[in-house]
């Protein structure tokens, strides 16, 4: 299976899911656990690293969506880190780009 | 006979679980290699192909479907590639008009796959769908 998932923290303490390989209908469901484990843990600001991700369709998108509108409800938020352009080009052309924060590198978010 | 192009066709048959959509995604990203498209083309037909082989396993989930068949059949012309997607999983269901994104990603596979190929044909009954998808060569 090529597909990795990963947690670590930024310097400033916010939890990264760091994913790898292809996130899709039978990938999915690993990266839904990571980040109900660490909604239900109480974070609400949380970073998903894609910048090792070369395939991520809609069964992750609606993944993303359905972990935002839960941190939202506590005024969270899901950044997106490192999209690789094929991967990016999803985000846009579904005008998800506009829903979530979306940033080059770990470093920027980091800085928030 | 005029206007009809002969075509190579390579043709998968998968059981309808997400674990072989992967299988399905590779054996294109053969076929569309095979025809010399640009790597983002090739890419835009994975993703396609992918998409709606993931819808297909979603409703043969959700209709008890899960021991049925995806069958991929790819048709290689001078000019496009034909990618017919068949399965047994149950009716599709049809999203409302006014379907929000944000609200129903159900959505978000629908729309990548009219932006990502040049023709989408869709034939549906009782039993499971028909995806045509077309992608011109360059």
């Amino acid at each position: 299976m090529n597909f990795s998932v990963e947690t670590y923290r930024l310097e400033n303490g916010m939890p990264v899911v760091k994913l790898g390989g292809e996130v899709d209908v039978y990938t999915t469901p690993k990266m839904k656990e990571q980040l109900a484990s660490l909604i239900e843990s109480g974070s609400q600001r949380i970073a998903v690293d894609l910048s090792e991700v070369n395939y991520f369709d809609s069964t992750a998108l609606g993944a993303l969506i359905g972990a935002l509108r839960r941190v939202k409800e506590q005024e969270g938020s899901i950044l997106v880190i490192g999209a690789q352009p094929r991967v990016r080009r999803v985000f846009e052309v579904t005008g998800l780009d506009g829903v979530f924060e979306m940033y080059e590198s770990a470093d920027q978010a980091s800085k928030l | 006979m005029a206007g009809i192009q002969e075509a190579d066709c390579v043709e998968i048959k998968v059981p309808c679980k997400p674990e072989y959509v992967g299988v399905v995604r590779l054996a294109i990203l053969g076929v569309a290699n095979r025809m010399g498209f640009s790597f983002d083309d090739v890419e835009d037909i994975r993703l396609a192909v992918g998409e709606v082989c993931a819808a297909a396993v979603e409703r043969a989930k959700k209709n008890n479907r899960q021991n049925t068949d995806i069958v991929v059949r790819s048709c290689i012309a001078d000019d496009r590639l034909t990618i017919d997607i068949l399965d047994n999983a149950g009716r599709r269901e049809e999203l409302p008009a006014d379907f929000n994104i944000d609200s129903d990603p159900r959505g978000i596979a629908d729309l990548l796959i009219t932006i990502l190929v040049n023709e989408v044909n869709i034939i549906g009954n009782d039993e499971g769908t028909k995806v045509s998808l077309v992608k011109y060569a360059s």
